[in-house]
Formats: C-alpha cells, structure tokens, sequence
C-alpha cells in the first residue's frame, strides 16, 4: 500500500509540475527598468544591449536553454545533428500562432535564418556563415544545411539571439528599415503593446501562446529613467521590480541586496560571460615579450579589484575561457596569476626579461588607455596603475571617446596596453576566438584581436574545437589551447564579470535562464 | 594709487577672501612637502570615514582624501591660473585691436568674439575636450577658449571711450606709431576694469574645471577637486566627506575669488562703490 501511495504521489506531482499553471497565481504587472532607451525594437539587425531585454519576451527562439547551456525545446519541439554534422534538422511544433493570428511554420525558420539573420544580424553574420541553406520539406520541418559542421550554432538559437521573425510580416518591404522595427510581431509570451518615447513600452499577456496557461504576468512595463539613483530608489521603494546590466551601479546594487524585499542575482549571464582584460600590444616593445606581460598579470591585484571597483560583482578570470562553461566541460583553467607571491614573480620575471630597475626604482614607461565605458573602467585604470608601480612599471593613463579608443585599438594598434572587455558568449566559437585566432587579425574591425598575437598550434586547435561535436573532446581542445594562451598571456584576464539583477521578492522566477534578464519571463510570476 | 590701497584693504570681506587665497596658495606650493605620497597612492581600507589614521578618511579605492585635497588645490589653481591668462591675452589682443582701429576690422573680430559667445560655454568645453582628449593642457586650452570672449568686449569697450580722449589724440599729433599709443597710452587705462574680470574669471575657470573632471572629462592622471568630487558622486549616501570635502573646497576658494574681485572693482571704481 505505501508503495502504492509514493507511486500516486509521484504521479501526481508530474502532473501538477505539467501544469505549473495550476499552482502559480496569474496576473499582476511588472516593472522592469532598462538602461539606456532602446534605439529600436528590432533585434534582428541590432545587438545594442537594452534592445533584447524587451524584444525577448515578444519573439521566440528555436531553443531555449538551461543554466548548463544545454538546449531545451522551445519553438522547435527536438533537433537532429546529422552524424557527419553538416545538418541540423528541427522538427517544429505545430500550435504556434504569431501575435497578428497566422501560424508559425518552416517558412518562417527559412526566412529568418536565411534573408535575416545570417545578412544582418551583427553576430549573425558569423554564427550563420556557414549555413548553406535551410529546407523545408514540410511545413513543421526545416533542415539547415551546413557547409562544414558548425555545433555553436546550436547554443545560438535563444529568442535573444536569434528571433523567429513572421515571414509574412518582416517579408514585406527592406528588413534595415521596416515598419515593424518599433512594433514588432511575435510569438512569444508577451504581445508589444505601446511605447511611449522617453518613458516606457508596455508589453501586454499573449493569451494566445502556445505553452497553455503561460505567461502568468498581464503586463510588463519596460521603463527608462536616466537618472541612475532616480533608478536606485524606485527600486528600493518596489515601484519598479526588474532592473538589471547597468541598469543600477554595482555599488547600489551592492546596497540594495540588504533590503529586504529585495535580492540581487548574480545568476543570468552564463551566456553572455563578460570578461575585464587587459590587451597587450604584442608586436611592440616592451610587450612583445611573453615574460613581461605574464609579470603585468600577475602584477594586477585582481581581489583588491572585484571588491573595490566592481563590488563584488565578478570573480578572478583563470584563463581566455570563462569559468561559466565548466557545466559543459569546455572549461579549463589556464596559470594562476593570482597566487600568494605573485609580486616577487612578477620582479623576478621582469629582471629576466632585461628591464632591472633603475636608479630611481623605476623599469620602464608606458601609456595605459582606459575603456570608454564608464567610471568603474577609470577606478580600475587607477588601480592597475598602483598595483604596477609596486614592480616598478610607471603607467600613465590616458582616456579617450569611444570612436578615438576604437580606432586606436582596432584600426591604428596605437596602444601599449588598453583595459578591454569582451564576451565568451554562448560558445568560445563565438565569443573566444575571435581575440586571438589569426585570421581575426582584421584591422578595422573592432573587438577581434587586437594584441595580434596567434601561434599556429592554437589556431589548429581552435579550428579543430569549431568542427568537433563531442563536447568531451572539445573540451580536451580547449584546455590545451587555454594553457597556451596562458603562457604566452597576450592578454592579461582580470576577472568574470557578474552582472547584478535586482528583483523585488515579490515576483518569483525571473531569472530562469542563463540569459537571465534576456529571458521571456514566461514562467514569471507573482508570490 | 595709495587711495587705491586704503579702500582695497579697508574693506573687511577682502581680508578674508585674501586670508583663504593665501593659505591656499601657501598649500599649494608646499603639496609635496605637506603630502610628499602620490595622491592616487591606494594608502588604507576603502571608505575609511574622517577622524581616523586619515583626518579627512579614504575614498572608494583607499585613497587619502586630504592628501588628493592638497594635491587637488595645485592643480585646480594652476589650471584656472593658467587658463584665465590665456583668455586675458587673447581677450585683450582681439578686443583692443577692434576697439582701436574700429570699421572694418571691429567688424570682423567682434562677429568671430559673437561666434564664440553664442555657443553655451560649458558645453562648448565638453566638445572641446572630447576632441582633444582630456590632459590638462587641453582643459587649459578649453577653459581658455570659451572664456576670452567676455574679456575681448570689456577691452573693446574701454578702448573705444578712452581713444576719444584728449591725451590719446595728443599722442596721434605727437607721431607716435599704433602700437606705441595702444600698448603705452589706451591699454594702461583700460587695467581697472580688465583686472577686475580676469579676477572674476579664476572663479569661473575653477567651476568649469571642476565640472569637467566631474564628468569624467578631467586630466586622468591629475589629482583636482573636481576629480575628487567625480570619483565620489555615486558614494554619496555611504561616503559624504567624498564629495563634501572637496566640494567645500571649491565653495570657498570661489567665494574668496569673489571678495577679491569685489573689492578691486569697489576700489578701482569708487564712484560705482558709492552708488
């Protein structure tokens, strides 16, 4: 009979955790505030930051996925990888209506991917260059055909990354300046409802959308305050309930977390990874030599700097790979600059590479450009500036408009070492290899590689880990290629970045992906 | 000359103006000596408050306030210094020039001086700076240049009154060349009114300095008031004194500025103090 019992238990809770509806309370509206207004709401030819966070709840993705950045059905029911990897095939659900009543099908798929996304679509371009085509022997069935096998694709399929467009809707008319481009048509959980310039969009329920009894919120309120303590106290006064990346400074953030209706999450970026380096100019004196740059990286107190400058918000960066990646073991940890002696290392490195201290204590000179992004990228400057005068390196720093610091860094390589910050994103195809690999030598275009610095072995091995599929082997790849790069250190990790979400405790499930506030707050709900 | 004297030092408020400007001056000079550490040097805990090992605590990165403090009065009065001569002499060449030889030339130069005028100052300077690129000789060259117009009007004005003037055509009968009667017979008597807007100008300079670098547009590797104010705003509910200290700083070396100025013009233009 107990047996019994725990069975009927058992059963019963599948059924209820399958109708999540059921044990949620609908309704309510939330508030989230995103920093700065967004340019346009069409996130099929731009990535700027604050776009996504709106658009996301109004498109769907192919997949969706878990916070080990494995994929979870979403629009596309399951995915098949041919066994040579040239073609994914996805077979899609068949209860999908768009927002304006027309269904979603093969089509669609087709459109996206290929007249949008792998044409216009900033990161796009890249993640889709090597689909040939994408075929649509049903209406409930698109195959991608792939010129060689290109497994990232498959961490790149996220509302947020790349949205299921309406053919019939976006079809019409030149996509780069669409009438939808401020009124866009989904699928997704939440319909665009209005938006007033300067103040906020309002996102209504889908009651249409496909995952029955999904989402539980009525409304989503998008606002945008410029003022950023204005953005602090509406927070703290649970006027607003969402606010995340940039939105509220780390140190308001850090003050926020002891209220008590409040909690920050640190959680959400999985799949964006940002990483604070410092890039070395490897093909000019002094930092040509690997000795010296390792002895710059071992210099940079990197404890001193996540609790002083981003608050807390971060952790020591071990290697080019992002430590978000260990759930699918493409992780691995490259030298440790951060050990107990690392300023005696780092002396002893610099008196081997030829540059002893002179009379007045000093070895040599450079200038130390700042990221133009804000005033923690200046505290973090000061504090590199310190931490090298202790071995005896005199930095002087020198900040510029973002258009100078671009072209001096990406087009002119006019730099000793500029502070940088770049992204591994969903998957070091996309977000790693294009800071060292050689053929992302391209002057002119900006966030590559811009220490240009490469070696053979490691351009063999991110090209093997691009095509290989077994993420075992891949991960054997890439810790081999961290190590490398690591003793040659053209650029110097500092830390992970952990981007502070503010939630008030009144709403649960926010962030519920690696997206974080990227996610289509379906599954969001009030207490 | 002595009248001068006896009514400038008569009046109480310069005294105090003086008294600040002095001290600070002194301060100025003796940075070193005073504070002989790199004011960036990261010295203690983070957001110590006053009163502790540091008199005037520590700020986000441990940096000691009254240290940046004294550094901060070297800078901000070198830059507001330099930038305030700079705008005089320009100020002064266009103006005099216009004024002097009128017509034409007065045309011209006072359309360039409106030029300048129209755009707002301030704002004038962030485009300044965002295209040089912050150092301190660019914020001297910006302040300077969005400053000179007012000088240039005041000595077009003074010149155009005193070149009517008996002695002025005296010296035109007498032979003497352009340069000799501007330099040697119109500028001397234009001085009351020029020294008593350069000096209100300092004021001015140190306020569009301070904005600056509170933007994050100041000299980054230059410890000044308005850096430290900048590098403090987003602290202020946890860490008054970051921007409390320097801001009281800026307050009253301005408002002695003032009472400066003040007292040389009530002195050097006793009719309007009488008024």
């Amino acid at each position: 009979m107990n047996r019994r019992i725990v069975l009927a238990l058992a059963l019963a809770t599948t059924a209820l955790s399958s109708l999540p509806a059921m044990a949620q309370k609908s309704g309510g509206t939330l508030v989230q505030i995103t920093q700065p207004e967004p340019p346009n709401l069409a996130p099929y030819i731009s990535t700027s930051a604050p776009i996504g966070q709106v658009t996301a709840k109004v498109f769907d993705g192919l997949l969706e996925y878990g916070f080990d950045l494995k994929p979870k059905p979403s629009l596309a029911e399951s995915f098949e990888v041919a066994p040579d990897g040239k073609a994914i095939t996805f077979k899609l659900r068949k209860d999908v209506k768009f927002h304006d009543g027309k269904p979603f099908t093969s089509a669609d798929v087709q459109f996206t991917i290929m007249e949008v996304l792998k044409k216009n679509h900033p990161r796009g371009i890249a993640t889709f260059r090597d689909v040939t085509a994408v075929e649509t022997p049903d209406a409930h069935t698109a195959i991608l055909r792939l010129a060689i096998p290109a497994p990232y694709i498959l961490k790149a399929l996220s509302s947020y990354e790349s949205p299921m467009l309406p053919k019939h809707v976006y079809g019409q008319g030149d996509i780069k300046t669409h009438a939808n481009a401020n009124t866009p048509i989904g699928s997704g959980p939440f319909k665009f409802g209005e938006w007033r310039r300067g103040e906020f969009v309002r996102l209504d329920k889908n009651p249409s959308y496909w995952r029955a009894g999904l989402p539980y919120l009525d409304r989503i309120v998008v606002r945008f305050i410029a003022d950023a303590s204005t953005r602090t106290a509406v927070l703290e006064k649970g006027e607003a309930h969402v606010a995340g990346l940039g939105a509220v400074p780390y140190n308001d953030a850090k003050k926020l977390a002891l209220r008590p209706n409040i909690e920050v999450s640190t959680k959400g970026t999985e799949m964006i990874s940002p990483i604070v380096e410092l890039l070395f100019n490897t093909k000019q004196a002094p930092f040509d030599n690997p000795k010296v740059r390792q002895a710059i990286s071992y210099a940079v107190d990197r404890k001193f700097v996540i609790e002083n400058v981003w608050f807390g918000f971060g952790k020591p960066a071990m290697g080019i790979i992002s430590s978000n990646f260990q759930p699918s073991g493409l992780f691995a940890p490259g030298i440790d600059f951060t050990v107990a002696d690392r300023i005696e290392r780092a002396n002893k490195l610099l008196d081997e590479a030829g540059f002893p201290r002179k009379a007045d204590g000093t070895r040599f000179e450079f200038t130390h450009d700042i990221t133009p992004y804000g005033e923690e990228w200046q505290r973090f400057g000061e504090t590199v500036q310190q931490n090298l005068a202790q071995i005896g390196v005199k930095a002087t720093l020198r900040y510029e408009d973002l258009p100078k610091w671009l072209k001096r860094t990406y087009t002119d390589y006019d730099f000793a070492i500029t502070s940088n910050f770049l992204f591994n994103l969903a998957d070091p195809v996309l977000g790693v290899h294009r800071g060292v690999h050689s053929d992302r030598i391209r002057p002119g275009t900006v966030f590559v590689n811009g220490s240009r610095w490469s070696s053979p072995e490691t351009d063999a091995l991110m090209d093997k880990a691009a095509v290989e599929t077994n993420d075992a082997t891949r991960g054997k790849l890439y810790a081999e290629f961290v190590q490398r790069v690591s003793e040659a250190s053209p650029v110097a990790y500092i830390l992970e970045v952990q981007f502070p979400t503010v939630i008030n405790k009144q709403f649960k499930n926010v962030i519920d992906t690696p997206l974080g506030i990227y996610g289509n707050f379906a599954t969001v709900h009030r207490q | 000359m002595k009248k001068f004297w006896s009514r400038f030092l008569g009046n109480p408020r310069v005294y105090l103006g003086l008294i600040w400007l002095g001290l600070l001056l002194l301060v100025a000079i003796s940075a070193n000596v005073l504070a002989p550490t790199d004011p960036f040097a990261i010295v203690g805990k983070p957001m110590a408050p006053p009163g502790g090992e540091f008199w005037l605590g520590t700020d986000s990165l441990g940096r000691n306030v009254l240290a940046g403090l004294i550094h901060g009065s070297r800078a901000t009065i070198l830059i507001a210094v330099l930038a305030t001569l700079f705008a005089v002499a320009f100020g002064t060449l266009i103006g005099a020039i216009a004024g002097y030889y009128g017509g034409l030339i007065d045309n011209v130069l006072m359309r360039f001086t409106e030029f300048f005028q129209t755009i707002p100052s301030f704002l004038f300077a962030i485009v300044l700076i965002a295209i040089l690129s912050p150092s301190a000789l660019n914020l001297v060259v910006a302040i300077a240049t969005v400053s000179w117009p007012p000088i240039a009007r005041v000595v077009r004005g003074e010149v155009l009154t005193v070149k009517s003037r008996e002695f002025v055509q005296a010296a035109v009968v007498a032979g003497q060349g352009d340069a000799a009667i501007l330099l040697k017979q119109v500028l001397p008597n234009t001085l009351s009114p020029l020294i008593v807007t350069g000096s209100l100008l300092i004021a001015t300079a140190i306020l569009v300095e301070s904005a600056l670098s509170f933007l994050g547009l100041g000299a980054p590797n230059l410890m000044s008031w308005g850096f430290m104010i900048g590098a403090g705003r987003s602290f202020m509910r946890e860490a008054w004194w970051l921007v409390t200290v320097p801001g009281i700083a800026i307050l009253l070396t301005v408002l002695a500025i003032n009472l400066v100025g003040e007292g040389l013009n009530d002195a050097l233009n006793p009719r309007l103090a009488d008024l």
